[in-house]
């Protein structure tokens, strides 16, 4: 009974603080580095029997890279000219040094080290912590899309929540506030996951608003927490929501949650810090 | 019961099931198929050393688990991890060390252990699933896979683990 009275006031207590005391972190580090050293071989072991099963598919993909990197190599001369006029232009208009760096960010590799097995609170492991400057809450994208946020934070590694996890119908739902890629100006949803179909959903969409199946989705930066631009998924389908005033969209999500490898933590330059 | 190798060996099992075990689950199964080794290894300890041996035991892993993976909530596994060692411990004093009744106090205990999460979970209004959906998706087939496994571990386990002749004097009394 006692024990049932101290692990209900635990889990309590425990419940929505981010900090860590210097057990848990040490805890955290000291069995992180081990898995580390597990999870990698083990990673590459596994993709190299994937990658022997699409051996075939490598002619064609390397036929799609060749062309998408010829398109890479223009877009690249354009961006640079914009930036430059952007640069100019931000000049002429006086614009205060938080306002230059506010899009300016940085990604840090990190290797994903472990995976927990709670089904209901489902969290990675990656291996950089405060020592290389990650803060809760900070984003975390594979090459494909966003994965998930940085939850916990010990010096050597930190703990980071998929987005699979921001349940709309749960208490400490974050949500994610989208726009469609071309159209950021002109349209707005948020993004929470829907787990019994295993999509995200994107609501609030106004119902002027003309999304589309096949529309990329995307960060919208509006709000603060996460960076602008990081690609979330693509557009299923798009219907009138609960109370027909607004509709609500089915985004594939771009990034797979499961058998991670690499992935990259997007540092935003902390201009807000005094 | 070798308690010191138990835990040493436990540890090991903890750092395949974070490490290792991702990686050889089919990717569209990756949440639905959630194994627990130091589960498996509690109910041994509760089966060889006994309740109280069990308790601590599953307290301290199911606890070292919540903190190595501290989302929401510290203390799920922690709890429940040290009510079914002590619970199967009490159960299994007067059963003799049948294959059979590992089995069945596997299964039972993987069912009544995610369920307990499942309801801590639901409780702090953390999850928005029903308890059928949790069951059919999740609970059943991570049971089956603890059954698995731990028919894969039973043999060795029993005969490094426990020490030579106390499962005879524990069954004759």
């Amino acid at each position: 009974m006692i024990g049932l009275i101290l692990f209900v006031s635990l889990l309590g207590f425990s419940y929505g603080r981010t900090g860590l005391t210097w057990p848990e972190r040490f805890v955290n580090d000291a069995v992180g580095t081990v898995q580390e050293a597990l999870y990698r071989p083990v990673g590459a072991v596994s993709d190299f029997f994937r990658d022997l099963g699409r051996l075939s598919d490598v002619y064609e993909e390397n036929e799609q890279l060749r062309q998408t990197v010829a398109r890479y190599t223009q877009d690249k001369i354009r961006y640079n000219m914009i930036e430059n006029e952007n640069k100019r232009l931000q000049d002429e208009l006086h614009f205060t040094e938080r306002q230059k760096q506010l899009y300016d960010y940085r990604y840090l590799i990190a290797q994903v080290i472990a995976s927990s097995s709670n089904p209901y609170d489902k969290t990675i492991k990656i291996n950089l912590g405060s020592n290389d400057g990650i803060k809760p809450k900070m984003a975390v994208t594979t090459v494909d899309g966003l994965v998930g946020l940085v939850s916990t934070v010990s010096e050597f590694t930190s703990t980071v929540t998929p987005i699979s996890e921001l349940d709309s119908a749960s208490a400490d739902a974050i949500s994610i506030a989208a726009t469609v890629l071309g159209r950021e100006d002109q349209s707005f949803g948020i993004v929470d996951y829907d787990k019994e179909n295993k999509v995200l959903q994107m609501s609030k969409i106004d119902e002027n608003d003309q999304v589309v199946e096949g529309d990329l989705i995307v960060t919208s930066g509006l709000g603060n927490v996460l960076p602008k631009g990081l690609i979330i998924g693509t557009v299923i389908s798009n219907q009138v929501g609960d109370f027909g005033l607004t509709h609500t969209a089915t985004i594939e999500p771009a990034a797979k949650f499961d058998h991670l490898n690499e992935v990259f933590v997007v540092v935003t330059s902390d201009v807000d810090a005094p | 019961m070798r308690m010191n190798r138990t835990i040493l060996i436990t540890l090991l099992l903890l750092l395949v099931q974070t490490s290792i075990l991702p990686w050889l689950i089919p990717s569209g199964w990756s949440d639905r198929l959630l194994p627990h080794l130091p589960f498996v290894m509690t109910v041994f300890v509760a089966l060889f050393g006994g309740r109280y041996k069990a308790f601590f035991f599953g307290l301290g892993f199911g606890l070292l688990e919540d903190i190595l993976f501290y989302g929401e909530l510290l203390g799920t596994y922690g709890f429940s991890l040290a009510l079914i060692g002590y619970l199967i411990g009490l159960v299994g004093e007067r059963k003799s060390h049948l294959l059979s009744f590992m089995l069945l106090a596997i299964g039972l205990g993987s069912l009544i252990m995610d369920s307990i999460v499942y309801f801590v979970y639901q409780l702090f209004k953390l999850t928005g699933d029903s308890y059928l959906f949790a069951l059919y998706w999740q609970i059943v087939p991570t049971m089956l896979l603890h059954v698995a496994i731990a028919l894969l571990l039973y043999l060795p386990a029993r005969r490094k683990l426990s020490k030579p002749g106390s499962g005879e004097e524990k069954s004759a009394t």
